[in-house]
């Protein structure tokens, strides 16, 4: 089978939305709030994945094309070009389904309220923002402690029952999509914040806080919890440990990974334990930081210990207008040269701009061919120099305007023009494909010409935003599929634009993860090897192979044959890296 | 014993020199500059297998802010390349003078001062390349700053003491070279020490490294760096005086030589010496105050000696115990390790007066991660030849991988 053109990366059908709130604590996940180019988005948003697959399903007018294809394993890939299934349909292999006994235990176990099988519940957890991908679950459970998490896995595992963990659903790479035959493990009723330890910096939370209430919790002591991914008024801390989430700021503060000192974690056997500790060089394997990142596949985290930071001295915004994305290219190579390390480099094309203004108001230039928002934070002595030399060196590489964010308002506004910029796609475009590939930042000019010259060959649109400082772009592949033959066009332009940035030195993900998405695009950057030892730690943790299976690495029944697929990465061609 | 020694020169010959001794059933300590070979439980192996000519920079994209070292390249020399472009890799261990190598640092987990203000090695590499017992090469990670393709197996390598594979070569995210630097010496003892370092922990004078080093019952030495914007370090070094002040304590700037001669003294301070037990430990920062009383306290009941080094707003310390036997020094360590698992924390033997390890276990009470530390050990090294008995009882001890290795030389184990 012909892996590499027709099964490798799907661009996510467009995305998550700011200010959307799962009030209800259980049930009713995040829907993806998808399609927010039509105008009933706003009453979609709150009914989750099951009003928008009624609509899918039913009135094919309102989006066509979703008629179920079969994508292995039992997920109904909607929203893909027809006739293009893959692999087997069907379930996995080797499991059973639920016994009545298993339900009434887990019943029994968590309370009636807490376990979940009518189709019409169960449907409105069918998929997290990978929206191009349905599974309906077998059963979802709403465990409210690490014991009732422990109590569901410890069944599964003696019942070899797979299953998946999910916070609000706001994963892009389909993380969180459920399995057919498995348990749906939601931490929606796991939203309390254990512990604030003001002294040591540190606080523990139960997975399903937000990633923004962290930070709120401790606003009025000064501190903050720094990854900031888009999402982060919905999205939780279980979900970002899974992920290793970033945000705009982690060029200079990191991501997850950076922030979590421990983990209290149930294995795929039931066995709980404790990752990492109250140093922050725990004795023995990085456990944690092997974790961390991990899609879901190694276990649940059920208590999470994360460092705040107290706020810098000194925040310093400006958006830079630039005639072209290669002048703001510029802009942030001079930066980097000069020493300065932003807490955030964000870029924006043309188009984006548009649509972020159209849909916030932020205060961006229209008739930008590219911006830059720079921001710099500090002490108040190191910051002030630092943010001089940025404004002097956009100026030198060609700024046309240069915007001071005056105060915390006018950066707020700046920066939720950025964060709502996948969402505001559908102001310029009806549909669109989010892509999530990092290359080292100094291609960045060719990589931007490149993708330019494709959309112009696919006679598609690209938008592109992007982190700037670390090279992880975001380029929105804009299409209509209403036109016939688009959206294969645009799915295929998506998959070229990842394997450009695999070929320049780069990855297939910066912050979405592998999920099921890029699973089959694994191999671009891993050979046989590579993949064959992360399967051994894999088995490690899950010798049963039932946390979150057919993720993360490719399987065979997904992506066909692997071995011999394994081309050389550019830069082990090149001599630069090696591996014998 | 007398160990044949491997001098692997490019990761080709790393894989067969591993693949080599897999076919021959012999086990093996994998070793780079050495500095921290005492670390853990004794290792006893057929071979060792030295990764000093692995010592290769193998590329530094200056502009992207990464590099890509052969793991043997000591840390010093990898430093001093980077510098010509006014870059660093974000590290300073302690045995960075005495030729610690980057593939050891990994290994070992290892970070110094300031690691407060740019964490750990964990934090600072990007993907590695590295061969495991069997031969089978991998890697992981990239050689871009943020990216989360696959299972970070880097991590599993950072603090496994060579006990799961061998790091061939390691990327690295860098940092521009800081404009100026200052430090301020204060002394004062160590409680004092830890409420002046709560202070600065949240300080806008964003200190990059908070140290204290002395006697644990008595007095000592703090050691607080600034560093950043040349234009920026006066502010902030008058910041953490006056912060010092609100203490009732005095905070003197050094500056250049005298900076430098600081930081050394200190960094020495923490490898110990010949006939010195050495041993870390690990908790809430604090605590500081209690670990250093327990020190105290436990080192006066076996009428040893004792200093205790420690990050003061990280909650790492390290003690070195001297004077008397092996008897005493066990004594001192299992006393001070139960005061200081009492307060939640660890402590782990370092290195050890000949005979310390009959006394006392090298890592301590086992956490309930240890399980999957065995489970990894099986799927990586299953026959138990890399760095036998590093991790002691954690791992199975070393009798047990004698054991092991005794019946797969006479064949009874099926492999």
């Amino acid at each position: 089978m012909e892996l590499s053109k027709t099964l490798t990366h799907k661009g996510t059908k467009s995305s998550i939305v700011d200010n959307y709130k799962d009030d209800s604590g259980v049930g009713c996940p995040l829907g993806p709030a998808a399609y927010p180019s039509r105008s009933e988005n706003a009453r979609l948003r709150d009914s989750g994945c099951r009003s928008q697959r009624a609509v899918a399903g039913r009135t094919a007018a309102v989006y066509p094309g979703h008629t179920g294809i079969a994508a292995g394993v039992g997920a109904r890939r909607t929203g893909a070009p027809r006739g293009r299934g893959v692999g087997p349909v069907g379930r996995a292999g080797g499991t059973a389904m639920l016994t009545d006994a298993f339900r009434r235990e887990l019943r029994s176990a968590l309370g009636p309220g807490a376990v979940l099988d009518d189709p019409a519940q169960l449907a409105t957890y069918e998929c997290d923002g990978l929206t191009g991908y349905r599974v309906t679950p077998a059963l979802v459970v709403l465990p409210a402690s690490t014991g009732q998490v422990a109590t569901v896995v410890r069944a599964c595992a003696r019942e070899r029952v797979p299953f998946v963990a999910r916070g609000a659903g706001t994963g892009l790479s389909g993380g969180a999509l459920p399995h057919a035959d498995g348990v749906l493990i939601v931490t929606s009723r796991m939203r309390r914040i254990l512990e604030i330890d003001l002294a040591n910096r540190r606080m523990t939370l139960e997975p399903g806080v937000t990633n923004l209430d962290v930070s709120k919790a401790v606003a009025g002591d000064g501190m903050y919890y720094a990854p900031d991914p888009s999402s982060q008024v919905v999205c939780t801390i279980g979900g970002n440990v899974a992920e290793n989430s970033g945000g705009a700021h982690c060029l200079k503060y990191g991501f997850t990974t950076n922030h979590v000192l421990a983990l209290e974690v149930v294995l795929p056997d039931g066995e709980v334990v404790t990752l990492g500790g109250d140093a922050p060089d725990p004795t023995g394997y990085d456990l944690r930081g092997f974790f961390i990142g991990s899609e879901g596949t190694l276990g649940i985290a059920t208590r999470i210990t994360v460092r705040l930071l107290a706020r810098p001295e000194a925040v310093r915004t400006l958006v830079a207008d630039f005639p072209s994305p290669h002048h703001a290219g510029d802009a942030v190579s001079a930066i980097v040269a000069a020493g300065i390390v932003p807490a955030a480099i964000e870029m924006m094309d043309n188009l984006a701009i548009q649509a972020c203004e159209r849909a916030t108001g932020a205060g961006y230039s229209l008739d930008a061919g590219a911006a830059l928002v720079v921001e710099v934070d500090g002490p108040e002595a190191d910051c002030g120099p630092a943010f001089e030399q940025v404004r002097r060196l956009c100026r030198e590489t060609g700024a046309t305007r240069l915007r001071d964010a005056g105060g915390d308002g006018e950066r707020a506004r700046i920066w939720k023009g950025r964060r709502a910029a996948f969402a505001a796609m559908g102001r310029i475009s009806r549909d669109y494909f989010v892509q999530d590939g990092v290359i080292p930042r100094t291609r960045l000019g060719e990589v931007l010409e490149r993708i330019g010259r494709m959309g112009e060959d696919a006679g598609l649109r690209v938008a592109n935003v992007f982190h700037a400082g670390d090279g992880n772009l975001h380029p929105l592949v804009l299409y209509d599929e209403r036109v016939e033959g688009e959206a294969e066009r645009a799915e295929r332009l998506s998959t070229m634009i990842v394997e450009l940035c695999v070929e320049q030195g780069g990855s297939i993900t910066g912050e979405h993860g592998v999920g099921r998405d890029k699973q089959c695009s694994m191999p671009k950057m891993f050979d046989a090897d590579d993949l064959a030892v992360m399967d051994r730690a894999r088995a490690a943790w899950d010798p049963q192979g039932i946390c979150n299976p057919g993720k993360l690495l490719p399987t065979p029944r997904l992506c066909g044959e692997l071995r011999g697929r394994y081309r050389p990465h550019p830069l082990e061609a090149a001599g630069v890296i090696g591996r014998g | 014993m007398r160990r044949d020694v491997l001098r692997p020169a490019s990761a080709a010959e790393a894989r067969d020199a591993l693949a080599g001794a897999a076919a021959s059933g012999r086990s093996v300590l994998i070793r780079g500059g050495g500095t921290k070979l005492d670390w853990g439980g004794a290792v006893e192996a057929d071979v060792e297998l030295d990764t000093r000519a692995l010592d290769r920079l193998v590329a530094h994209n200056a502009a992207d802010m990464t590099a890509v070292a052969g793991a043997g390249m000591p840390l010093a020399r990898l430093q001093e390349q980077l510098g010509e472009a006014g870059q660093w890799l974000a590290l300073d261990p302690p045995g960075t003078d005495e030729g610690a190598t980057l593939g050891g640092i990994l290994a070992a987990g290892d970070a110094g001062p300031r690691r407060m203000r740019y964490g750990s090695v964990r934090d600072l590499v990007i993907g590695s390349t590295f061969a495991l017992a069997d031969g089978t090469v991998g890697h992981s990670g990239g050689l871009v700053i943020k990216n989360v393709a696959g299972y970070d197996v880097t991590k599993l390598l950072c603090g496994s003491l060579g006990t799961l594979g061998l790091v061939t070569q390691v990327a690295v995210r860098l940092h521009p070279l800081p404009g100026a630097s200052r430090t301020l010496r204060i002394t004062t003892d160590a409680r004092d020490a830890a409420r002046l370092a709560a202070g600065l922990a949240v300080s806008p004078a964003e200190p990059s490294a908070v140290e204290w080093a002395g006697d644990p019952g008595g007095t000592g030495t703090m050691l607080v760096r600034v560093e950043g914007v040349r234009e920026g370090v006066g502010a902030r070094t008058s910041a953490v005086q006056d912060l010092a002040r609100g203490h009732g304590l005095d905070a003197r700037p050094l500056g250049g030589e005298e900076e430098a001669a600081a930081w050394r003294e200190h960094a020495g301070a923490v490898g110990g010496d010949d006939g010195e037990t050495v041993a870390r430990a690990g908790f809430l920062p604090d605590r500081l105050p209690e670990v250093a009383g327990a020190l105290a306290r436990a080192a006066a009941e076996a009428r040893t000696g004792a200093t205790l080094t420690a990050g003061a707003c990280l909650g790492l310390a390290t003690c070195r115990i001297s004077g008397r036997d092996a008897a005493a020094h066990a004594a001192t360590l299992t006393g001070w390790r139960r005061a200081v698992e009492g307060l939640g924390g660890t402590v782990a033997l370092r290195r050890r007066l000949a005979g310390v390890d009959q006394l006392a276990d090298p890592w301590g009470t086992p956490p309930s991660a240890a399980a999957l530390m065995r489970a990894l050990k099986r799927r990586f090294d299953p026959d138990d030849r890399l760095a036998p008995g590093r991790f002691g009882s954690w791992l199975g001890g070393a009798e047990q991988a004698g054991q092991a290795r005794v019946a797969r030389r006479a064949g009874r184990v099926d492999r």
